[in-house]
């Protein structure tokens, strides 16, 4: 919960100034606590005071200044409660000014965070590896890349979105047991037994003509049309290669057609292909993709089906304009005599095409024989018993060094031995209690965890930090040349920190960096849980909901690469589109599905996250805008300054009148404003969301807004002209986007400095931390706010760098 | 791992939709072990957000869902209508709650629907849930102590856990929310040999022995924070442990050999209304094959923001997503429709799960009779914690009254509920968190 900058450390001058300035009238928190002192003593102690205690509630001598008293707070917030719900006072015993109620909600919001706070401990705490985190960490370790994560449930996110945040990630029974069924699983494949197995290859020229007569077989993939192979014969694990050389046929100037290839097929379950990739097909001659995977992955038939036999290999073409595919004709033709039908689909010419002229299946492919994941987990093969204690050790040396991500210590290959010794005359081979005995390490708390066993606010040692690093920037372990640093105790210089932090910066692996902090930080997870009402949005494809996510990473990811300012989050001339976004947003783009910096020259649509859809969409019903809920993403990704969540019990805003949902929103939610109860929240949230009205829920500029109620339907312009909580008049996105830059651009720079941080160490941020990252936040300021700058900054601070 | 279609042709199998032959219990039947053998069974379903709630007499109260009427002249108003058929077989209980989730948040109190604990103001420690009791009292009798159910799957985060169930020392039950992994759980067969199966186990109970033992070590070199984090990690291991220990117990028994056909075990949440049905199913199953006696299932947690439930309204083709449904339905005549049409669908699952356990033979009965169910919401209106909307049905074999909607004041706490529907299935107990005494009005 990073807290910080969010108006509710009211200790500092610069928040207090800022807090005054959200507000409007809130005082310090300790000249407020005497103005509540005083309205309570005139409301409240009549009933609750030392001569009567309503209820058995006495407030007159309740601490104001209650830190972590837990049964004042708790005392407290029922007053809150109270208060907010309208209970309290009784309206025939007390006539409390809606202003002095405003004081006292607030001064009660404030406190109770505060106190909130005061109550979690500072310090990173031991912090199991996420899913993300998992996977990764599991690929490298066994050197072998499948799915180790496919059942696991989702992970627990921090108050603050992030799902790397060591108090708010549990561990269940659940999760143990999937880490010891992923462990064996792994080490099953990755330590092999055996001899090479053979290699299967197949070869087809022309698609496979199923009996299956609605679908279109063919090499031409247009609007319709499945190229289909029948892998006669495959093994049953390992890694696969196709090779499938294609073009791409249509007008000039057309977009790319993209090639999808997906592998599989289980009749008896039905279990549907699984998708190996995704590409453009570019124009000019034909050219070979060549793709990999592991074939376990993928639904296998099974081989006494005889149904259906074979493995069968896939290529349509991904790329759609949005129109439906024309009907198939009824052809007759004559068969043996019969009169029969066939159903024959049209080509549309100006429909971009791929072409698949061959498609190549070999499998298992491997370098050598063992291949290498095996030597690196077995680099000695012991030839007789007596070898085998020795060849364990060799091992364990080395893979205990990697999973603990630390020196292996004494002890940890003692019990591994003893582990050994038990499980050995239990089983046929070497391999096969040696994969019992890595089993052991991946569900050792070393490896679940990431433990920093030094006092909180300690330095860390050298391969704490490596990890911090990889897990930084990388989402997974440390890498050779990290392990290497820290064992030669050269990581804790800063500038090897920004050395290794650049390095890392430059290296494909940071896109996990890229991926989770934009989606977790902006919430772009929000796109999948909206679902958009084809009523009003007819031709909506779903598929570009995960277009608006990636678009909102690419522009991260552009941001970082460049090390361009942070303040282009909030206004830029440039997006970064593939052709989907592109054709959506109705703005020239590049060709293909990949992702590329677009200059802009429309000042209603600015560059930044403001106009993003992914942004848009997230915070929209599915049918509407939902101006309160842009209001909150604002507040709580830009600001870092979270509205209070909602209170319990709430006051309905029941009218009971059908002509009330079909006023535009912004009227409606002028009725909240109406209603003191709902305005001391509101008018900090709304207008925020008034100002983005003028896209709807897809993230389409709009002229007019549609509003219906049950048959009845309403049309109303466009109104997206509010006034913010510091009394500034804007109208419309650019205005709202200048006001940002030029208003809150510092207070936007330590959200989002305070956001990485708390990303970067896995912890929410707490009062203590607030004089470091004061410090953050200058040198970020004084970087010219470079993102990638703020990263270095961040990786070489104090707080980084210490527990 | 699905093998299950492997073993078919050696094995008498049970259909996912119905037809059964060799199952242990009924073989006990046959064999003239009377109905006193027949397991008594829980099962508790739950839904967040609540329901439509409407004064009476306004165009609204069509949807509502409570009954018109009460006692046994009631009648279902248009979300419960699908409920008529088992009418005889439920209760509707209306006004009850409990008492500390009344001052708890709006949005807090799935967790605490089947424990009645108090999680409030940083204090989130939960307490036993009452499935866990009967669960622990049971336990050994099946291959399961529980099944526990849930869309989001694991145990999410206190006061928006994604689990129904808590233990003894209230730590959350995860919850498992694939169905195919839950199938394989239950009916599963491991190919490998029984003695390469007591090989594997036997290695997997000493390598957890070590990893507890060790971490005992790594517990001194750590502080306060951390040592609360490796406790939770230890109690997981522990329960693994457990579990291994019933699996070696139980290995000698075969696992009941139940058919995939007819279960929809790809279903997800893009398909909601094959997902609840396919949950339902896999709870039909697990008592039918008595492979366990208590199955909870969590339909959706009130974690708006996260909520993998939440969408599934609009999936469906309704018009908004759970959380604003329920608060539109509190706003004009308008809102109560799509909300109500939301309830209706959840009726009409849990109603096909009436009807499975009904429609299948047991003893001199059903199913059903033995099947103790409880249905519903800690929310009445969305944030309200007051007038859970609840229905319990089933288990007429043991002694309740059926066929009626019965209201209760706020004097009497939920818990009386549990106490009573402890006591029918033969679970004394000294009362349930802060019950007050049995729910005497239940009874025949």
């Amino acid at each position: 919960m990073s807290r910080i900058g969010m108006g509710r450390l009211a200790c500092t001058p610069v928040l207090t100034a800022l807090c005054a300035s959200l507000c409007g009238h809130v005082a310090t928190a300790a000249s407020d606590a005497a103005l509540v002192s005083g309205i309570i003593g005139a409301h409240c102690v009549a009933c609750h005071g030392p001569s009567t205690q309503t209820a058995g509630v006495r407030l007159d001598n309740l601490p104001v200044d209650f830190g972590d008293d837990r049964r004042a707070a708790e005392t407290w917030h029922d007053v809150r409660n109270a208060l907010n719900s309208g209970r309290m006072p009784p309206r025939d015993a007390s006539n409390l000014s809606a202003d002095d109620r405003t004081v006292l909600l607030d001064w009660l919001d404030l406190a109770l965070a505060d106190s909130e706070e005061v109550s979690e401990s500072a310090g990173t705490v031991m912090r199991r590896l996420n899913r993300v985190e998992y996977q990764n960490t599991m690929r490298d370790l066994l050197g072998l890349d499948i799915d180790y994560v496919k059942n696991l449930p989702a992970d627990e996110a921090s108050r603050d979105g992030f799902t790397n945040n060591g108090a708010a990630l549990r561990m269940s029974a659940l999760l143990v047991e999937h880490y010891l069924r992923a462990a064996r699983d792994g080490l099953g494949r990755a330590i092999i037994t055996g001899p090479a197995p053979p290699v299967f290859t197949h070869r087809a020229e022309e698609t496979v003509v199923d009996k299956v007569k609605t679908v279109n077989w063919s090499n031409r993939l247009g609007r319709t049309g499945t190229f289909a192979a029948r892998v006669p014969e495959f093994p049953d694990e390992g890694e696969f290669v196709l090779r499938i050389r294609a073009r791409a046929e249509g007008p000039s100037g057309a977009p790319h057609p993209r090639m999808h290839v997906s592998v599989g097929y289980r009749a008896d379950t039905q279990t549907p292909s699984r998708t190996v990739a995704e590409v453009d097909v570019p124009d000019g001659p034909a050219r070979v993709f060549e793709f990999r995977a592991r074939i376990e992955e993928f639904p296998l038939q099974s081989r006494t089906q005889s149904k259906y036999p074979g493995l069968l290999v896939w290529v349509r073409n991904a790329y759609t304009d949005g129109q439906p595919p024309p009907p198939p004709e009824k052809v007759p033709f004559e068969e043996n005599g019969k009169l029969k039908d066939k159903l024959v689909w049209s080509e549309d010419p100006d429909f971009p095409k791929v072409i698949v002229e061959s498609l190549e299946f070999r499998a298992p492919v491997y370098a050598s024989w063992p291949p290498a994941h095996h030597k690196r987990l077995v680099p000695v093969l012991p030839n007789s018993a007596d070898e085998e204690e020795r060849a364990v050790r060799e091992s364990l040396r080395r893979f205990l060094r990697r999973a603990y991500r630390r020196p292996v210590r004494d002890e940890d290959v003692s019990r591994s031995l003893r582990f050994f010794s038990e499980v050995r005359p239990t089983v046929g081979t070497f391999e096969e209690a040696l994969r019992e005995v890595l089993s052991m390490a991946l569900i050792s708390p070393d490896f679940l965890y990431r433990i920093e066993d030094a006092a909180i606010g300690a330095p860390l040692d050298d391969d704490q930090l490596a990890s911090r690093l990889s897990y930084f920037l990388w989402s997974t372990m440390p890498d050779e040349r990290l392990m290497d640093l820290a064992d030669r105790g050269l990581l804790s210089e800063p500038a090897a920190l920004r050395k290794e932090a650049g390095r890392m910066l430059d290296d494909p692996r940071s896109w996990a960096f890229v991926e989770r902090f934009s989606d977790e930080w902006l919430d772009l997870g929000g796109v999948h849980r909206i679902a958009i009402n084809p009523n009003y949005y007819p031709g909506f494809d779903a598929l570009l909901k995960e277009d608006m996510r990636r678009e909102t990473q690419h522009f991260f990811a552009e941001v970082l690469r460049e090390d361009d300012s942070a303040m282009s989050f909030l206004r830029s001339d440039f997006a970064v589109l593939n052709q989907s976004m592109a054709a959506h947003y109705g703005v020239p783009g590049p060709r293909g599905g990949d992702f590329q910096r677009v200059k802009l020259h429309d000042a209603r649509r600015p560059g930044g996250l403001l106009t993003h859809a992914s942004v848009l969409l997230s915070n929209s019903t599915g049918e509407d805008s939902h101006p309160v809920e842009r209001g909150v993403w604002i507040r709580r990704a830009l600001l870092g300054d979270p509205p209070a969540p909602p209170p319990p019990a709430v006051p309905n805003l029941e009218t009971g009148d059908p002509d009330f949902a079909l006023l535009p929103v912004k009227r409606q939610l002028e009725a909240h404003q109406d209603n003191a109860a709902c305005a001391r929240c509101h008018q900090g949230i709304d207008p925020w969301g008034i100002a983005l009205e003028e896209f709807d829920a897809v993230g389409l500029r709009r002229e007019r807004i549609t509003r219906r109620s049950g048959e009845r339907v309403a049309t109303h312009p466009v109104d997206a002209r509010t006034a913010l909580p510091d009394g500034s008049e804007v109208e419309g996105v650019d205005a709202l986007a200048q006001h940002l830059v030029d208003k809150r651009g510092r207070q936007f720079a330590k959200a989002l400095a305070s956001k990485l941080a708390s990303y970067a160490m896995g912890r929410s941020l707490v009062p203590a931390d607030e004089e470091s990252m004061n410090e953050i936040v200058g040198r970020f300021e004084e970087s010219g706010y470079r993102l990638r700058e703020l990263c270095t900054i961040i990786v070489t601070s104090e707080l980084f760098r210490s527990r | 791992m699905s093998r299950e279609s492997r073993h078919l042709s050696r094995r008498a199998f049970l259909h996912g939709t119905g037809v059964s032959l060799a199952l242990p219990f009924l073989e006990c039947m046959e064999a003239g072990a009377a109905n006193r053998q027949r397991p008594k069974r829980l099962c508790a379903v739950y839904f967040p957000y609540g329901i439509v709630d409407r004064q009476l007499g306004t165009e609204a109260s069509e949807w509502n869902w409570f009954p018109a009427g009460s006692g046994s002249d009631f009648r279902f108003n248009r979300s419960m209508e699908s409920l008529e058929r088992h009418r005889s077989e439920l209760t509707v209980l209306g006004g009850l709650s409990h008492p500390h989730g009344r001052v708890m948040g709006g949005h807090d109190t799935a967790d605490t629907w089947l424990t009645g604990a108090l999680m409030k103001e940083g204090h989130l420690e939960n307490t036993v849930s009452m499935d866990q009791v009967a669960a622990a009292r049971w336990s050994g009798q099946t291959r399961f102590p529980s099944l526990v159910l849930s869309t989001d799957g694991g145990v999410g985060e206190p006061t928006r856990s994604s689990t129904l169930s808590f233990s003894r020392t209230g730590q959350p039950v995860a919850a498992d929310n694939n169905p195919r992994v839950v199938f394989n759980r239950l009916f599963g067969v491991d190919p490998r040999s029984i003695r390469a199966q007591r090989r594997s186990l036997e290695a997997s109970r000493s390598m957890l022995d070590l990893v507890l033992d060790d971490s005992k070590h790594l517990r001194t070199r750590l502080g306060t924070a951390d040592r609360s984090k490796l406790d939770e990690y230890l109690q997981s291991v522990r329960q693994i442990e457990e579990r291994v220990q019933r699996s070696q117990r139980w290995l000698d028994v075969p696992k009941p050999s139940v058919d995939a056909t007819g279960l929809n075990l790809d279903a997800d949440d893009t398909t909601p209304a094959e997902l609840v049905k396919t949950m339902y199913d896999l709870i039909y199953l697990a008592f039918r094959t008595d492979s366990t006696r208590v199955a909870t299932y969590q339909l959706g947690n009130m974690n708006g923001a996260t909520s993998i439930a939440g969408k599934f309204p609009q999936l469906l083709g309704l018009s908004d997503n759970m959380h604003s449904l329920a608060h539109g339905a509190r706003k004009g005549d308008d809102g109560a429709e799509p909300l109500g049409l939301w309830d209706r669908f959840l009726t009409e699952q849990f109603a096909y799960f009436l009807g499975r356990l009904k429609d299948t033979p047991e003893g001199d009965g059903t199913l059903l009779d033995s099947v103790l169910v409880l249905y519903g919401s800690s929310n009445s209106q969305t944030h309200v914690n007051l007038n859970y909307p609840l229905v319990l049905a089933g288990g007429q074999g043991m002694g309740l009254r059926h066929g009626r909607y019965l209201r209760f004041g706020e004097s009497t706490p939920m818990s009386n509920l549990f106490v009573t529907m402890l006591e029918r299935m033969d679970i004394q107990n000294d009362g349930f968190a802060d019950s007050t005494g049995p729910l005497a009005e239940l009874l025949a």
